[in-house]
Formats: structure tokens, sequence, C-alpha cells
């Protein structure tokens, strides 16, 4: 019990906070509240995804929130020059998320360079970037059929069918997975599938309610779903996630073992570049217009996220589903303070003292075990 | 019978799933010097964490008499004023600090203001190692002193604390042949002062020059009583050790030389801190199928970076050609040499050869992941096989294949390591220093291991410091020697003289 405390500690501390704050505040569980807060959730853990990548290299990316500042900006300038929503986001994602990534990546690796300085560089110069473009002023959306990726929901019917399948899919997983510690083909101890198949039930009646309950399940959580699915996907069981522990455990040995350090270095800088993008093109969306410094201190969001969410800032440990939580509990505290009437100044104070503690309980943990 | 100054009685100690420490009883005499042998993973270092407080009682079960009086230590520096030292393989010393300050770390002598009285500290440094006989100035900083002199550092700040019981953890590991001579002559004065010293080596020939007497520990207890050395041959030891007769350390086998596999020609790299000199300097050499290329040479000769050439390690800044079986090859990383079939297994597993906080799998299969994944997933299943396949055949002793390769002991981390390389299936099998600090017994594996490699077409070629190893199981042995080859022996020519001889770049009269 006392380990199993010790493990999925983050995740306790979530459901103690959702607790805590729907005995304080009514509206709290209301599902057009909960609606609200995975979708503000999803900006910054679609750029948390990328995060954890970076993170798990024992690098880190600064840039993120002027990426993002600077791919709302860009694509609704490229829309106001009259170009269609998909091209323009297409270039954006690309030649914005895409290229800066490439910069970081490349920059920090092949000159091995620690790509904090890179990317507070290319912070910097992004954000400068947007105020020239937009001479310091906010752009307007001109579009209008482009408001609905950011704010539209996908019908209750649809939604209820997807949250079933999703329902359906996991626990089918889980009972591979049971089958395959049976056999003794994967050690995996019964609490680890227990707390799998309680997350996906809470998550299912959390869907249910909050998404069905309101207006059905809102773009930008789907889209923040795939991110999620693709990235734990790509962690966990393709090579190149392997490739990623390899380099994050030790540069050194994964090098000697054939592993070519740029190049997965690289990529990943560029999924953070080109996610960090697609967050930036959600918000314009949203907020039917880019002003140039949004996005600003996105990276600190992200950077908890990740670390909250149990990612080893040495490199080498951690996993998306552990950002996901840690992305959550931002999302819950900030949503819970606004909820709680305490001031936005006050809750930056907050923040900060939970990504120390969370960081203090990961360290005191891993000096127990070892 | 001389008095006891120390006593363990049936220590026992678990961790979780093993018994480390199974009813170990030893005695230890004033003025003796006791070897504690065993391999890795018998016990030895858990032993002496017990007895230097590190695991306080009750963690462990037992007693331990001090001057025939029980003691139970809560914690090092308990056991510390007991006057119980260790000194261990790696140094606990500050480089950035004086000599001085090391010995009488947070013990300074200070004035009334909380300073520290650095002329007395420093007479009181001078007075320590003179015991020692040791001309070391206690005002220079400790990064500037040689590994053999830290290690002297180390010894007198045992001393300092009264210390009447010191263990030695594998001393001579890092050491140079003099400075090992040197280390011998501190340890007799030692013994002759009255301390008594327990001495954990791997190296029998070490044991059987300094020791009075012998105590195996196997699996966790002790196999046989106490031997005085001069009662024993090293064999019967080795036979304690193992459990089983060791009638050959060396057991080589002899095949048919077969085609030429790899050559290279005129390699040499450049050192990054001396541009008029040079690492690895013009070295051309040629290995065939059916036989074990030894090389040979000091520390320092440029045998590692020969080999890391060959492996891409340099990159550009390597000078001359590579042939596989003729054919020129261009290999600029070791992405390169992995996939033209050459392996490396590296002198520093923990560094450069393991991911130590993950499992044995994924070890295992790092160089190889491509054979185990489609396009993008990797499949699990057969890593896993695979792995569970050469744990079987390596012999390594682990309860499961997901244990992290940190837990596992030392000579099974080497099979790791080795295995990991041999799931390559590569033609050429590069060993840097592959027995070094592994016990007796995965050593004899490892050799074996190299004959069935080379029966099986496997071009082997071994570095190693170890002469009676580079002796005992090549069929050729290059020497080098400040980055050249000085020589290229055949079996037959090499003996101790003649390799020492080049080693050290005399060309003699030969």
């Amino acid at each position: 019990m006392k380990k199993f405390i010790k493990n999925n500690g983050t995740f306790i501390a979530l459901i103690v906070l959702v607790i805590i704050l729907s005995f304080a505040s009514p509206s709290f569980l209301s599902s057009r509240n909960l609606t609200n807060l995975v979708r503000q959730v999803t900006i910054n853990g679609i750029i948390a995804v990328g995060m954890t990548m970076v993170i798990l290299l024992a690098g880190i990316d600064l840039s993120v929130g002027s990426v993002v500042g600077l791919s709302a900006v860009a694509v609704t300038l490229l829309m106001q020059a009259g170009l269609g929503i998909w091209l323009a986001i297409l270039i954006t994602l690309v030649g914005v998320g895409g290229v800066i990534g490439f910069f970081n990546g490349f920059m920090s690796a092949k000159f091995d360079i620690h790509p904090f300085i890179i990317t507070l560089g290319i912070m910097t110069i992004a954000r400068g970037l947007s105020l020239v473009l937009t001479q310091g002023v906010s752009v307007p959306v001109t579009n209008m059929t482009f408001a609905v990726i950011g704010s539209g929901y996908i019908p209750k019917l649809p939604s209820l069918i997807i949250l079933v399948i999703a329902l359906i899919l996991g626990i089918f997983a889980m009972f591979k997975t049971s089958i395959e510690v049976r056999k003794g083909e994967k050690v995996r101890n019964k609490a680890k599938l227990t707390v799998g198949i309680i997350l996906i039930v809470i998550g299912f009646i959390a869907g249910f309610y909050s998404f069905i309950g309101y207006q059905g399940i809102p773009i930008p959580v789907a889209i923040f779903a795939v991110v999620v699915m693709a990235g734990a996907y790509t962690l966990r069981k393709t090579r190149f996630g392997r490739k990623l522990y390899a380099i994050g455990g030790n540069e050194e040995v994964a090098w000697l073992s054939g592993i070519n350090i740029l190049r997965s270095k690289t990529m990943v800088f560029v999924i953070t570049g080109v996610l960090s993008a697609a967050s930036g093109i959600l918000l314009a969306s949203r907020l039917n217009g880019a002003s140039p410094n949004l996005g600003d201190g996105f990276e600190l969001d992200a950077i908890a996220s990740v670390i909250i969410g149990g990612t080893s800032f040495m490199g080498g440990v951690g996993t998306v589903t552990g950002t996901v939580i840690g992305a959550i509990i931002i999302g819950v505290i900030n949503n819970g303070m606004s909820l709680l009437g305490i001031n936005s100044f006050y809750q930056m104070i907050v923040k900060g003292f939970i990504i120390i503690l969370a960081v203090m309980i990961d360290v005191l943990n891993r000096k127990e075990t070892a | 019978m001389a008095e006891e100054i120390l006593e363990m009685k049936n220590i026992i100690k678990d961790f979780p799933g093993v018994r480390a420490l199974d009813h170990v009883n030893f005695a230890l005499e004033k003025g003796e010097i006791l070897a504690l042998v065993g391999e890795n993973g018998a016990g030895k270092s858990t032993l002496m964490k017990v007895l230097s407080g590190v695991w306080p009682y009750p963690t462990y079960e037992g007693d331990i008499y001090l001057d025939d009086q029980l003691v139970r230590f809560d914690n090092t520096r308990e056991a510390e004023e007991a006057g119980i030292g260790i000194i261990h393989q790696e140094l606990n010393l500050l480089p950035d600090l004086s000599v001085a300050e090391n010995i009488f770390l947070d013990r300074q002598p200070l004035n009334k203001f909380g300073g520290i009285k650095w002329e007395e500290l420093y007479h009181n440094a001078e007075k320590v190692l003179a015991r020692l006989n040791m001309n070391i100035d206690p005002r220079i900083e400790l990064g500037d002193l040689t590994v053999g002199k830290q290690q002297m550092v180390e010894i007198a700040k045992a001393l300092s604390l009264d210390t009447r019981i010191l263990v030695f953890d594998e001393p001579t590991s890092a050491l140079t042949e003099s400075e090992i001579n040197e280390l011998f002559i501190v340890i007799n004065e030692l013994r002759a002062s009255g301390v008594s010293i327990i001495y954990i080596s791997h190296k029998m020939e070490e044991i059987e020059e300094i020791a009075d007497s012998v105590v195996v520990l196997r699996d966790g207890a002790t196999i046989g009583d106490k031997i005085q050395i001069d009662q024993v041959t090293l064999d019967e030891i080795i036979t304690r050790m193992v459990g089983r007769d060791i009638n050959d350390l060396f057991p080589k086998k002899e095949f048919q030389k077969g085609e030429k596999t790899l050559e290279v020609k005129n390699i040499s790299i450049p050192d990054p801190f001396n541009p008029d000199k040079k690492l690895v300097d013009d070295v051309s050499f040629a290995a065939y199928k059916g036989e074990i290329l030894g090389i040979s040479g000091l520390m320092g000769a440029g045998r590692t970076e020969l080999v890391n050439a060959i492996f891409g390690v340099y990159g550009k800044k390597r000078e001359g050609d590579i042939y596989l079986k003729e054919q020129k090859i261009n290999i600029k990383s070791p992405a390169d040499a992995i996939d033209n079939g050459i392996a490396l297994v590296t002198e520093d597993r923990k560094e450069l050869g393991l991911l130590l906080d993950k499992d044995i799998v994924m070890n295992m299969t790092l160089p190889s992941i491509k054979k185990f994944s489609s396009k993008f997933a990797m499949d699990n299943h057969a890593e896993r096989t695979v792995a569970e396949k050469y744990i079987d055949e390596l012999n390594i002793k682990t309860p499961s294949p997901d244990v992290f390769v940190e837990k596992l002991s030392g000579g099974n981390q080497q099979k790791v390591v080795i295995g990991k390389w041999l799931i390559t299936d590569s033609d050429i099998l590069i060993l840097d220093e592959p027995t070094r600090g592994i016990d007796v017994g995965a050593k004899t594996e490892v050799y074996r291991l190299m004959n069935q490699l080379v029966e099986a077409g496997v071009t082997v070629i071994m570095i190693s410091s170890e002469l009676p190893e580079i002796m005992g199981m090549s069929d050729r042995i290059i020497v080098m020697s400040e980055g050249k080859k000085t020589a290229e022996l055949e079996r037959s020519e090499a003996d101790q003289e003649t390799i020492m001889k080049y080693a050290t770049g005399n060309k003699g009269v030969e």
C-alpha cells in the first residue's frame, strides 16, 4: 500500500485536489466548468507532450511559448493575406514550428551547446519576430470558419461513440497486458494494472459527465487526445522512443551502441516545435485573433507539467501519461483558484511552490529507493 | 596464539529477495594481514559495510566483537571512532583541497575565532605522513598528486583517526607496478606497528605476496576456516572461491587460421591537447578468422585509442584506412562500424557499456534494435526471447531479464555487455580489458566464450593489461608503446620479458 501511494503520488494528489475543490466551490464539478478546464489544459498539454521528450533527453526547450505566439501571429496573417485555412495551418506548422524546432535541435546537438542557451536565444528571436510582424498590436482573424477549430465541439452522439470506443479499447489493452503478465512475458505488478483500469474508468466517467453533460467533446480536446496517444505510443512502443530513453540514460553509451544522436535530438525538437505551433494555432482560433505576446510564460507551465508528471530532469526516465496528469493538475489549480476568487498574482506564487514540492517529493523518493 | 582484535560471528544480512551474508564467521588478529577473497557478489563488500557501520544494527543479524567487547555501530562515525577505517576502491577525497585539509577534514585545529590554524594543521599532517615514510607536501592540492599518492593520503587520513583495523578494498586496481610496491611497503609497516589489515582483492599474486592468511567467501558464506597463506596453494584458494576445480585458468584452444578479415593501415589519431604528439601513431595490422589477436602494452600506450579509432569514435579525425576482407570501408561513427559487423566491448562498462538504470533486455538489444523492430514498433516479445537466450547461454545470474543492470555484480554486468554485442552477430569482436574487475570464475567463462566465438568464425581482438591473460589466450600479440606498434609476436615467441621489453619502448637487441 505504501509503495502504491509512492508510485502513484501525483495521481492521488490530483484526486485529493479535485475532492477538495468540489467541496470548496460548488460550480467546480459542473459539466460546463470541467469542459472548460480540459479545454484550457489542452493548450499547455499539447506542448508538454513534446517537452516530455525533450526533458527525457536531459534537454530543455525554452522557446515553446514564443513559438506559440509566433505561430498564432503567422497563421492569422497568412489567412489575412488570403490563404486558405488548411494551407495557412500547414505553412505555420512546418515553417514556424518545424523550422524553429530543427534549428534548436540541430544547433544544440551538432555543436554540443546546451539547448538551454539555443532555445533561450530563439525564445527572444521568435518573440521579436511576432512583434515585428504585428507592429506590436493584435491582429484579428478574418476567416470565421477558422474559429471552429479552437471553439467547436464534436456533437454529443459521435462524442459518446468515441468515448465508448476509447473505453473498450482501453480495457482491451489492459486485458491483453494481464494475459502477458500471466504468461510471464511481462513483469508488471498488479498495482500498475489496477491503476491503469481505474484511470480508464475514471477517465470515461469524467469524460461522459463533462462532455456529454455539456456540448460534446471540444475539438481541441480531441486533438490533444490524439497527440497524447501518439506520444505515449511513440515512447513506449517505437524504436524511436527506445532510442530516446537510451540517449537520456547515457548519451555516450547510446552513441557507442550505434544510435544517431544528432538525428534523434533534432527530431525531438522538431516534434516539440510543431506541437507548440499547433498549440498556437488552436489558441489563435479560440481567441479569434493573435496578439504578439501570446504564449508568454507557457514554457514554465509545460516544464512544470512534465516535472510534476514524474519525468526526471536528469533524463532517461519519464512518461507521457505522467505529463498528462501533471498538466491536468496545473489546469485544476489554475481553474480552482480562479473559481475561489484568488487573485491571479497569488496563483503564480502557489504554482511555484507546487513545482518545488513536486520535485522535492521526486528527489526524496529516489533517495529512498537508491 | 596472538590476541584477537576483531571477531565477526554468525553475521546474516538480508536484502529483499536475497541473503547477501549467511552466517559469516571470521576473526582477525592483532597485526595480521587477512585477505578476504571471493567472486564478485560473494558478499565481501556487504560484510565490510556491516563492519563499518554503513548497515547499522539491527539491519543485520549476528555479533561483532572488538577486543572481546560486543559492538553495535549506529553509523560509520561510530565505527571510525572505534578504530575501523576503510580505503575504498574509489577514493573519498576532495581534489581541490590541500593534502592536509583532506587528512583532517572536519577536524582541523581551530583558533578561538573558528579560523583554521594552518601551521598546526600542516605540521600534524606532516607527522602522519611521516609515519608512512611519505614525502608529500601537505600544502599542495590533492588533485595534483598521482592516484597512488592520493591513496597514501587516504591511508594517512585513516591513521590520523587512530585506526586499528584498516580495510583495503581492491586498492591496487588503479595503481602502477611501482605504486603497488610502495603500497605494499606501507602495508607491511602498518602491520609492524600493530595495525590489523583486511585486504580485499581479486589478484591472487598480490594476496600471495602480502597476506598472512586468507578467508574465502562464496555466495555470502565463509568457505572453510581461515587458512595461513603458506599452507595453501593459489589453486586451492581459487577452488574454494568458485566451488569447482580450475585446472586451467586459460582454456586456450587453437583453431585453423583462416582468411584475413580486418586490416588497418597507417592509423593515426592526433592528441587533442598536444599537436606535436599522437595518441596512435601510424599503426598497421591485420587480423584473421580463427585467431585471437592480443594487444598488449602499458597504460596510456594508445591501445584503447587504437580500437576506438577502428570503431569510429574519432570520426573524421582518424587518419589511415580500414579494410574488411580486402575491401576498404568508410567508418565515421560507431553506427558505421556496427553496420560493417564490428563490435567493441568497451573497457569502462559502467560509463560506456551499460545503461545502468535500464533493464537487461533494453541494454542487450540496444545496438541491434533494428533487428527487433518493424518500421516503427519494437517487437518486445522477440527481444525478450533473445535476451533470455543469452542470459542463459552466458550464465548471467539474475532473477529476471527486467532487472536493472546496476543491481548486477561486476562479472554479470560484463556478461551483459558481451551479450549485447553478441546479439549484433558481428564478424569482428573487439574486447577492451574484458576481464577487468571481474572474478576468477567469470574470467574463465569469458575465455571459454572467446574460444567458442573463434570456433564459430568470429575474429576476436583482445586488449589486456594482464600479461598472463594476453599470453594465455592470444594466437598473436601486438605490443604498443607511446602510440606506436613496437612488436608483433607469435604465440610461441611471447614471454613476459619480451612483451615488457617492447611495451616499455625498449627495442632490445633482437
